[in-house]
């Protein structure tokens, strides 16, 4: 098969309705859609590889964190959970989460993979079955440790912190090429360090051919019987999202990797397609992040460092990572407590602070995905577990002894009916001994998992471990929707390995 | 009988004609998306939760807060941007419900004088009703933002973005910006190349600062 030379539209292209000839149209171009297109363009295959969000050009780059949310995520960054309120994150760009993510790439831990295939019936999705995919994927992106001259202080602090106290922590492998330690990984990477899909897998895949449109919507899933027959949807103007033009893809196969929140979304707009299980939309999970503000008696210069540099594993079997963390500052000054002068005094100390985050397996918490009647933004419900709670109370004591270890003089834990400055470790016990309510903890949930979860049995997930729908002949799901579980750290890189494992499954049916 | 009523209901009309759109004076730079009363209130809640002076010179007001708020509005999807205008809404006239300390404590909260602003924001944040709570949080939740989005607070700090160098690459070539045609890229594949070999250094802290948050002569 000679593949047509690639292609590239932008919203300026549109004219007026149209439909493509596909071997294969992918939905989404996040980190696992770019995968599949690209190694599947590569194959030889005629791909068609759709994103609603335009691309964004470094000029495109807004250096303020809030208004670089409104034209980068979905609901303007402000989209939150009901039942317990959580904010979470979805980006709309080509390159989905990875425009704007920190570029940690972690690989999920054997015991994760154990827990998935004895749980959930998932024989060969195991570390050594997928060890493969991460090295295929890892190379591609030229992956490896953060390198000492761009941690910067904030990073390095951390480290000295968990040494003092005999805790394991490592320099993050990152898909970053010359990382200039900018801090500002959040609102797009002015220095083209970072290894975004749209600076990595997406040009790859143009020049294997495959054909990438920009900023239309897939509204629907085309099916007959069990068999998908391609898309429908619309052109979206960037930034407004207004609709104009009508479009179809007609594809042998269709592969949806629209992420976490939208991919079911599609499903239920499609006559709740893939959906004999009835797991379409359920078994939500995150991984909510909680954080704590340490400040230092000497300046910390915190804008200075790879954004995300450092991290620890050590707590990973009890349920919760460490790492280190910077946002833009007004971002972060958002979390600090107070009103006037008092409020002016600590905003005046973010050059001395440092900001380091749990992230927690919350595998207890669930909730689910529903689409609006109007529309495609879903409506999510979530509940936190208070035996997940328990975990973060955990992660903040041992988050305030680092912080203390390292040289801090205070710390801001940001709990609800603690106090709003701690001054000593003694003090911090309070964090260890008082148990918390959800409601007392600020978190915020970015990694987002489980709503077409893969399973062994048909009854009880939606995708088998090719990535392949149960009951259709030809959709595939890639994107973090299909992990049975969360995993406990960072999901990208486990995500994008996946969906390059199907990939070669679907070539081979090619 | 029904004139008396027409004639309650006419005075509450202008009442509420008064208090809703009257009164509220016209910022220097005309607003895009914020309404002259939602301008207002914005600038008199950022004096109120960033007074001058103190560790931090800029006030909200010289920090531009109100027209952070009008840019950060426009920028919102219209579900969003409703919420927040609700939210406006319900701090000018939440007096009414909940009144300010002192003598007029009923009058939209853009009209109290700053003591009692001060007064009613942090009688809200430090409320047992949780729906006061949230309001003042949310509230100054986007002051902060505004507030920290001018240029005049972060250079003190040295937390102001610095200017950066961005290479050309392959991308570059592919994808205009966005409103915009292919037919506008300029980058060349030459381009590409000559960038390969740029070095990529960690920052200088004394390196020169992102042009829009340079300090104006
Ligand atoms: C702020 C932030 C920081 C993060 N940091 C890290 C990190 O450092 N490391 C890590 O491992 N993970 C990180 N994550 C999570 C990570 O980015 C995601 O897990 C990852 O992007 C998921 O990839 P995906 O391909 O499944 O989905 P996504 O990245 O969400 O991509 C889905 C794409 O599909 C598009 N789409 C959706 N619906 C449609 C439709 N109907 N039609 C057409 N296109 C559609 C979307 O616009 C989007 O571009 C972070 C997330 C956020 C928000
Ligand atoms: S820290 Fe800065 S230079 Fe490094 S990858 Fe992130 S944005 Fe790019």
């Amino acid at each position: 098969m000679t593949p047509p030379a690639g292609d590239v539209r932008v919203f300026a292209d549109y004219q007026g309705d149209f439909t493509e000839e596909a071997d294969v149209v992918v939905v989404g171009s996040g980190p696992c859609g770019a995968v599949v297109a690209k190694e599947l363009a590569c194959a030889g295959a005629r791909v068609v590889l759709l994103e609603e969000g335009p691309p964004f050009t470094p000029d495109d780059f807004e250096l303020d964190g809030a208004l670089s949310m409104a034209r980068t995520m979905r609901e303007g960054g402000l989209r939150a959970t009901r039942g317990y309120v959580m904010p979470t994150m979805q980006a709309m760009a080509l390159g989905g989460g990875s425009l704007v993510n920190s570029a940690i790439c972690v690989r999920a831990p054997e015991s994760v993979f154990a827990r998935w295939s004895e749980g959930f019936a998932l024989e060969h999705t195991t570390r050594a079955e997928l060890d493969p995919h991460y090295d295929a994927v890892s190379e591609f992106l030229g992956i490896a440790p953060t390198p000492e001259n761009v941690q910067g202080r904030r990073n390095l602090l951390f480290k000295q912190g968990c040494d003092a106290l005999g805790i394991s922590s490592e320099s993050i492998a990152r898909n970053v090429r010359g990382c200039r330690g900018s801090g500002e990984c959040f609102t797009g990477c002015r220095s083209r360090a970072k290894q975004s899909m749209d600076l990595s897998y997406i040009p790859a895949a143009i020049r294997a051919g495959a054909r990438v449109l920009t900023s239309v919507q897939a509204q629907e899933v085309l099916h007959e019987g069990d068999r998908a027959k391609g898309v429908v949807g619309q052109v979206v103007e960037p930034l407004t999202g207004r609709t104009s033009y009508r479009f179809r893809v007609n594809a042998k196969i269709v592969v949806l990797a629209a992420g976490v929140m939208a991919t079911p979304v599609l499903l239920q707009k499609s006559g709740n397609l893939a959906n004999r299980s009835g797991q379409v939309g359920e078994n939500l999970q995150f991984h909510p992040g909680v954080a704590i503000m340490g400040i230092f008696p000497e300046r910390v210069e915190p804008q200075f460092g790879a954004t995300q540099g450092y991290q620890s594993l050590h707590y990973i079997e009890e349920g919760f990572k460490l790492e280190t963390l910077w946002a833009p500052p007004g971002v972060l000054a958002v979390r600090l407590p107070g009103f006037g002068r008092e409020l002016k005094d600590r905003l005046a100390e973010l050059p001395y602070s440092a900001v380091w985050d749990a992230i927690a397996s919350c595998h207890r918490s669930l909730g689910s995905v529903r689409a609006r009647r109007r529309g495609l933004d879903p409506l999510l419900t979530y509940r936190l577990d208070p035996e997940d709670v328990k975990i973060m109370n955990r992660a903040l004591w041992v988050l305030a002894e680092i912080f203390f270890a390292a040289g801090a003089k205070k710390i801001l834990p940001g709990v609800h009916g603690m106090p709003d400055e701690i001054f000593s470790l003694k003090e911090a016990e309070v964090l260890r001994d008082r148990p918390l309510k959800p409601t007392d903890i600020v978190t915020a949930g970015n990694h987002v998992f489980c709503t077409t979860r893969m399973h062994g049995d048909p009854d009880r997930g939606v995708v088998d471990e090719d990535g392949k729908c149960h009951d259709l002949e030809n959709l595939y799901i890639a994107d973090t929707g299909i992990f049975p579980q969360c995993t406990g750290v960072n999901p990208m890189l486990t995500g994008m390995a996946l969906a390059h494992r199907t990939s070669g499954r679907i070539a081979e049916h090619l | 009988m029904a004139w008396v009523f027409l004639l309650v209901a006419g005075c509450v009309a202008i009442v509420a004609a008064r208090r809703l759109f009257f009164g509220y004076a016209a910022p220097a730079q005309p607003l895009a998306a914020l309404r002259l009363g939602e301008y207002a209130v914005v600038q008199a809640a950022a004096n109120a939760v960033y007074p001058p002076g103190g560790a931090l010179e800029a006030s909200g007001e010289q920090a531009r807060v109100g027209a952070y708020a009008d840019r950060y509005l426009q920028a919102l999807p219209a579900r969003t941007s409703t919420l927040m205008r609700l939210l406006f809404f319900a701090v000018e006239h939440g007096t009414l419900v909940f009144a300010a300390p002192g003598p007029g404590g009923r009058r939209r909260f853009s009209s109290l004088a700053t003591e009692q602003q001060v007064a009613l924001l942090e009688s809200w944040r430090t409320s047992r009703f949780f729906p006061l709570r949230l309001i003042f949080t949310s509230l100054r939740a986007i002051l902060t933002m505004g507030y920290f989005a001018s240029p005049e607070v972060l250079r003190p700090l040295r937390l102001a973005p610095y200017a950066i160098e961005t290479p050309v690459r392959e991308a570059d070539l592919l994808f205009p910006g966005i409103g915009q045609s292919r037919a506008s890229i300029r980058h060349t594949a030459a381009d590409v190349a000559a960038s390969r070999e740029t070095s990529a250094t960690p920052l200088d802290p004394d390196g020169p600062l992102h042009p829009r948050f340079r300090e104006r002569t």
